[in-house]
C-alpha cells in the first residue's frame, strides 16, 4: 500500500513537472519542481529491496553477500561507499561499487560474471536490476557521511589521472568529450540542466547523489547507467560494465567531489 | 641489538620509499594508460571501434584542465579545418530552410546501442541540443550561443552564405578546438543537409529571423 502511494506521488510528481509552465530565467527555476520531488524520492523503496537481497543467500554457492569487503572490512558497510572507488589487493584492482558488488557476487555467491552484466542496467518501468538495489542499499549506509575517496596507492592515482584525461578526451563524430558539456556553469541541453562538473560543487553532486531514482524510467540508476547514457549521446559504442574506463571516470569525480555529504538515492529527471 | 635497529631501519626506510613512490603518473604515462582502457572499455566491432580513434585535430584539442592551446596549435587545427571542407556539388550553399527547420530540431543519428546503429533515414543536425533558436523558443539548450536573429543581423549575402556553411561544416576554421562539432568534417551531416542549414540560419523566411 505504501508502495503504491509512493508511485502513485512519482507520477502525480512527474505530470507537474510535464504540465508546468517552462521558465525561461536563467536560474535554476527548473530545479524547484526537482527539489520537490526528492522530499518525496520514490527510490527509497529500493533501499529495502536491496536489503533484502544482500542479506539473502543466494547464487550457486547459497551465501549473503555479509562477508563482502567494500575496503572497511567484511560486511562494514557504514562509510564503505562514501570512499569508492578504491584499491583492493585481492582483485589488485581499483574498484568502484559496481565494480565491487560484481567481484563480490561471483567470487562468494559464484554469480557468473557475464550474466550479471547482462542483467546489471534494469529496463525502465520494471523492479530494476539486483544490482541497481544491490548498489543503491550499500551507498544508502553511507548516507550522511562525507565523500573520502583518497589517493594513496599508485594504482588510485593512476585511476585518478586517466579518468582526468578521458573526462578531456574528444573524439567520435561529435568531437564530444565530457568536458563539452561539463565544463561550464548554468548550461543545458534542452532543458536539462548539466552539472558543471569541473566545479567542486558539480563534482560533489556527483559523488553524492547515485544511485539516484530517474524520474523518466521510474527505477533506480547507478553511475554506471549514467555514463552508458552519455558515452551513447557522444556516439560512441557500447560501454562494457564495470571496466577501467568507468572506475577511472568515477576516480576523477568523486575524488573531486570529497567531503559532500552522501544522500542517497539521488533524484534525476 | 645495534643489528635489530639496523635491520629495522632499512625496513622503515624501504617502506618509506614504496609508500612515497606512489604519485601522480606523469603526463605520457598517464596517456599510456587511459588510452588502454579506452579501448579496453567498448565492446564494439572494428568499424564502430574506429569512432574511439582521435584525429590529429582532436587530439590537439583535448586539452586537460587549464592548459593552453598553443598558437601553432590552433594554426595546425585551422590548418586541418580548412583543408576539410568540402562544398556541395551544384555549388550551392542555400538550400530549403524548411527542411534545416526540421533537422536543427533533431538530435537523432548514428547512435549506437548494443551494436545496432539506429536506424534513421538521415542524422538530424543536433542544433536545438545547444543553441537558442526562434524567438520565444523554450525547448533549446544554451551549451553554445543564441542562434536567434543570426540572419537579421548578418543578411544573407554570398560572403555570409559561405562562412555560415564553413562554421557548420567545420567551426575549427573559425574557433579552433571549440566545442561545437565538427559537423560536416566527421561525416555527421552531408554538404547538402548542410546548405538547408545554412538557408535555415540566413533566410529571411526562417522562424529563426522573425
Amino acid at each position: 500500500m505504501e508502495k503504491m502511494h509512493s508511485v502513485c506521488l512519482a507520477f502525480s510528481a512527474a505530470a507537474f513537472l510535464a504540465v508546468a509552465p517552462p521558465v525561461m530565467a536563467q536560474g535554476n527555476d527548473l530545479s524547484v519542481g526537482r527539489k520537490m520531488l526528492v522530499e518525496d524520492n520514490p527510490g527509497e523503496l529500493w533501499i529495502d529491496q536491496g536489503k533484502d537481497l544482500f542479506y539473502q543467500k543466494r547464487g550457486p554457492k547459497n551465501v549473503s553477500l555479509e562477508q563482502c569487503d567494500f575496503g572497511m572490512g567484511p560486511g562494514k558497510l557504514e562509510g564503505a561507499a562514501a570512499r569508492l572507488p578504491r584499491y583492493f589487493a585481492d582483485t589488485d584492482r581499483v574498484e568502484d561499487l559496481e565494480s565491487r558488488l560484481l567481484t563480490c557476487m561471483t567470487s562468494l555467491q559464484g554469480f557468473e560474471r557475464n550474466a550479471l552484466i547482462k542483467q546489471a542496467i534494469g529496463r525502465p518501468r520494471t523492479k530494476g536490476s539486483d544490482m541497481e538495489a544491490l548498489a543503491l542499499f550499500v551507498t544508502s549506509k553511507s548516507n550522511g557521511m562525507k565523500v573520502n575517496v583518497t589517493l594513496s596507492h599508485q594504482k588510485e592515482y593512476d585511476a585518478y589521472k586517466a579518468g582526468e584525461y578521458i573526462f578531456y578526451r574528444r573524439s567520435g563524430q561529435t568531437d564530444f568529450g565530457c568536458v563539452q558539456c561539463h565544463g561550464e556553469p548554468d548550461k543545458r541541453i534542452r532543458l536539462q540542466d548539466l552539472l558543471h562538473m569541473t566545479n567542486k560543487a558539480g563534482a560533489q553532486e556527483v559523488a553524492s547523489t547515485w544511485p539516484a531514482y530517474r524520474g523518466a524510467h521510474y527505477i533506480v540508476r547507478t553511475m554506471q547507467w549514467r555514463l552508458n547514457d552519455c558515452v551513447w549521446q557522444m556516439r560512441l559504442p557500447d560501454l562494457k560494465y564495470g571496466t577501467d574506463y568507468s572506475i577511472a571516470l568515477t576516480t576523477f569525480l568523486n575524488h573531486r567531489g570529497n567531503d559532500a555529504v552522501m544522500n542517497v538515492p539521488g533524484f534525476k529527471r | 641489538m645495534k643489528k635489530t635497529w639496523l635491520k629495522w631501519s632499512v625496513y622503515a626506510a624501504v617502506g618509506l620509499i614504496a609508500a612515497g613512490c606512489a604519485s601522480y603518473p606523469d603526463r605520457a604515462t598517464t596517456q599510456q594508460l587511459a588510452e588502454k582502457m579506452v579501448f579496453d572499455a567498448f565492446s564494439a566491432s572494428p568499424e564502430h571501434m574506429k569512432r574511439l580513434v582521435q584525429d590529429r585535430s582532436q587530439q590537439i584539442c583535448s586539452k586537460i584542465g587549464d592548459e593552453k592551446l598553443t598558437q601553432a596549435e590552433a594554426a595546425e587545427v585551422v590548418k586541418l579545418a580548412r583543408a576539410s571542407i568540402k562544398y556541395p556539388a551544384s555549388g550551392k550553399l542555400v538550400g530549403d530552410w524548411k527542411t534545416g527547420d526540421k533537422l536543427a530540431h533533431n538530435g537523432a543519428g548514428d547512435r549506437i546501442r548494443n551494436g545496432k546503429v539506429e536506424n534513421r533515414k538521415e542524422n538530424g543536425a543536433l542544433c536545438q541540443n545547444c543553441h537558442a533558436l526562434a524567438p520565444g523558443e523554450i525547448n533549446v539548450g544554451n551549451v553554445g550561443p543564441s542562434l536567434t536573429g543570426y540572419g537579421k543581423q548578418r543578411g544573407n549575402s554570398e560572403a555570409i552564405a559561405k562562412y555560415t556553411y564553413e562554421k557548420i561544416y567545420n567551426a575549427w576554421v573559425y574557433f579552433p578546438c571549440s566545442n561545437m562539432p565538427r559537423l560536416g568534417a566527421t561525416g555527421h551531416l552531408t554538404p547538402e543537409q548542410i546548405t538547408h542549414m545554412v538557408a535555415f540560419m540566413i533566410d529571411p523566411q526562417s522562424p529563426i529571423n522573425k
